[in-house]
């Protein structure tokens, strides 16, 4: 059995190691949710049930899954017909990487330019000023205060848009380029136009790319909480505070007991969301199988 | 031609040929002249999304090698100094090297903050690259029992946000003795799994036959990673380093947490705290800590888009 063995080396590290530093200090937290810090007394769902009560708790939900209900369809809608657009093209590489960039661009250094063009009295605002100066039907413009108002959610879609359209085209392109061409050639020497083609051929191929995509971009907005931190802080605009901002500062003000009990939630929550796309990607496969 | 002229589909042929009598090149002519405009029309929203992504990042040359006095002077309306609206130069007016002198001679604690992040990312990729790369292998290559099990478990790690294993993370960094030390933000790095889905999605890019026929030929265990598995899977070891790379260059949230001493911090740390009253200075970090990054995209970026369509697509 030395082969056995030896393959057992290739994963052993690895494996200890998510053991270590993921899985067992998780199972610690999912037994501590149920406990009080400090005396370790069982307390049943009281944990559970002090998270549901807590208001922030309740607005960092509601403000997360707006944030989600908006930033993701956006950024699959807007990446999904952009690599429509490059499918064909010829400068499709150099277009690409030049969206792409803003992977590239550490937070801190986007945040730095953000604060000067989105304050109140920046950069942006200027500009829409003087361009309403010249346009009388917009002569109602008055500058906007982007990060004390509801327009934060905005700023932060937009710089969610910024940083992830390039990811998500690569993503799309990929699911483009698996469908088979000639499928497609012959429904053109059959004579279907532009919108039965979309409609019949690359829609329906496009589908296991779409739940995978969908999962990523969710993935993508529980990411983004670092460019919000940096922009706004640890206590920002109401709009903008997200369930990241709720662990965070349970964190620092050490309650480890609804902490541990928010963590249990979310992973359960993320844990379902995952299995349910599995479970439509694996459907659609056996479609395409049987197609 | 950007678009491949298509074929004339054969019932719009037929008909133009029976009602009116068009040369066929005429028509050609007429339906390559359509495809290209349609091609310029694409290329043309594609290149202005493009330029509107990159335009932010015309700023930063500028901002850093501009004169504080005229920085000061065209920001003064977000330094909370004047009325009206703050306005840019891309090109400075009174260009200096004053914020990079500072910087870069004056200033040794930059040296220490970027040697703690270029340290930090290094450690890192390595300890990836000695834990991570086999773990992918075992996945592509070999079958055992709980494999679909345990790869499960590595992507709902994977998809797993920092703030769900925040708390998780410290109790095990406190147990072990490593919170306030650089290995609290390094070990569950090297042990993330992201990097291990990459990789494997690289591997299984070679064909079975191929491992299949090392092994009747009596390749050992190695043999065959070494010599097959990773020069023909190097693209998704690639992709999931430089992935890694631009990942923790930019890390804030874990040495927020988990290191209280500032001398330990890096760099993507450091730079929020300039106040944006030292604009000027803060854009010289800003391009210091930018450099590395673009290198490494720059460098990797083949590997780069095809480690992000591993990540999607299933082969």
């Amino acid at each position: 059995m030395r082969w056995r063995s030896k393959r057992l080396l290739f994963l052993l590290p690895g494996v200890s190691g998510v053991l270590l530093f993921y899985l067992l200090p998780f199972l610690e937290v999912v037994r501590r949710s149920f406990l009080k810090s400090g005396s370790g007394a069982f307390v049943g769902i009281d944990n559970y049930r002090a998270v549901f009560e807590n208001g922030a708790f309740v607005l960092a939900v509601r403000n997360t899954f707006l944030y989600m209900a908006v930033g993701v369809p956006l950024l699959m809608g807007i990446s999904l017909v952009l690599s429509m657009l490059l499918r064909n093209l010829l400068f499709r590489r150099r277009l690409v990487s030049a969206m792409l960039l803003p992977m590239a661009v550490p937070a801190a250094v986007m945040v730095l330019t953000l604060q000067i063009l989105i304050d109140r009295q920046g950069v942006v605002n200027g500009v829409l000023t003087k361009v309403s100066e010249q346009i009388a039907a917009f002569s109602a413009f008055s500058a906007i205060d982007y990060f004390n108002t509801e327009w934060a959610l905005v700023v932060v879609v937009c710089s969610f848009l910024w940083k992830n359209t390039g990811y998500m085209i690569i993503l799309w392109l990929a699911g483009l380029a698996a469908l088979p061409k000639e499928v497609e050639e012959a429904a053109q020497v059959d004579g279907a136009n532009r919108w039965q083609n979309w409609h019949y051929i690359i829609r329906p191929g496009l589908s296991g790319s779409f739940f995978t995509i969908g999962m990523l971009s969710v993935l993508q907005i529980f990411k983004s909480y670092r460019e919000v931190w940096m922009v706004a802080g640890s206590y920002p605009q109401e709009h903008i505070y997200f369930l990241q901002h709720l662990l965070q500062n349970w964190y620092l003000k050490l309650e480890f007991d609804r902490m541990a009990a928010l963590t249990v939630i979310l992973s359960l929550v993320l844990l379902a969301v995952c299995l349910c796309l599995q479970n439509k990607l694996d459907s659609c496969e056996k479609r395409e199988k049987n197609f | 031609m950007a678009v491949g002229v298509r074929r004339m589909g054969k019932a719009e042929e037929n008909k133009m040929g029976s009602e009116v009598t068009v040369p066929a090149w005429a028509v050609q002519a007429y339906s390559r002249w359509r495809k290209r405009r349609m091609a310029w029309f694409a290329g043309g929203i594609c290149a202005a999304v493009a330029a509107l992504i990159c335009s932010p990042l015309l700023m930063i040359p500028g901002g850093a090698l501009m004169d504080s006095m005229e920085m000061r002077r065209i920001l003064s309306p977000i330094l909370g100094e004047g009325e009206g609206f703050a306005v840019w130069h891309l090109l400075p007016v009174y260009p200096t090297m004053d914020h990079f002198y500072r910087l870069l001679i004056e200033s040794p604690a930059f040296y220490q903050l970027f040697w703690n992040t270029a340290g930090m990312t290094a450690v890192i990729l390595l300890g990836q690259l000695a834990v991570g790369l086999p773990s992918a292998w075992a996945f592509a290559a070999f079958r055992f029992r709980g494999r679909d099990f345990l790869f499960g478990l590595y992507v709902v790690l994977m998809l797993l946000p920092f703030q769900v294993m925040l708390l998780p993370q410290y109790l095990v960094l406190q147990k072990l003795h490593l919170y306030n030390h650089p290995a609290a933000v390094i070990l569950p790095a090297v042990f993330s799994t992201f990097p291990v889905f990459v990789m494997y999605r690289g591997f299984t890019q070679i064909d079975a036959e191929i491992l299949e026929a090392a092994e009747l030929d009596g390749a050992g265990e190695l043999q065959i990673f070494f010599r097959i598995g990773l020069p023909l899977g190097k693209m998704g070891v690639q992709a999931a380093m430089v992935l890694g790379f631009l990942e923790y260059w930019n890390l804030v949230e874990q040495p927020m947490a988990f290191l209280e001493e500032q001398a330990a911090w890096p760099l993507s740390l450091y730079l929020p705290q300039i106040t944006i009253s030292q604009a000027g200075f803060a854009f010289a970090v800003a391009v210091m800590t930018l450099i590395p990054a673009l290198f490494v995209f720059a460098l990797g970026q083949d590997a780069l888009e095809e480690g992000i369509a591993y990540i999607g697509v299933k082969t």
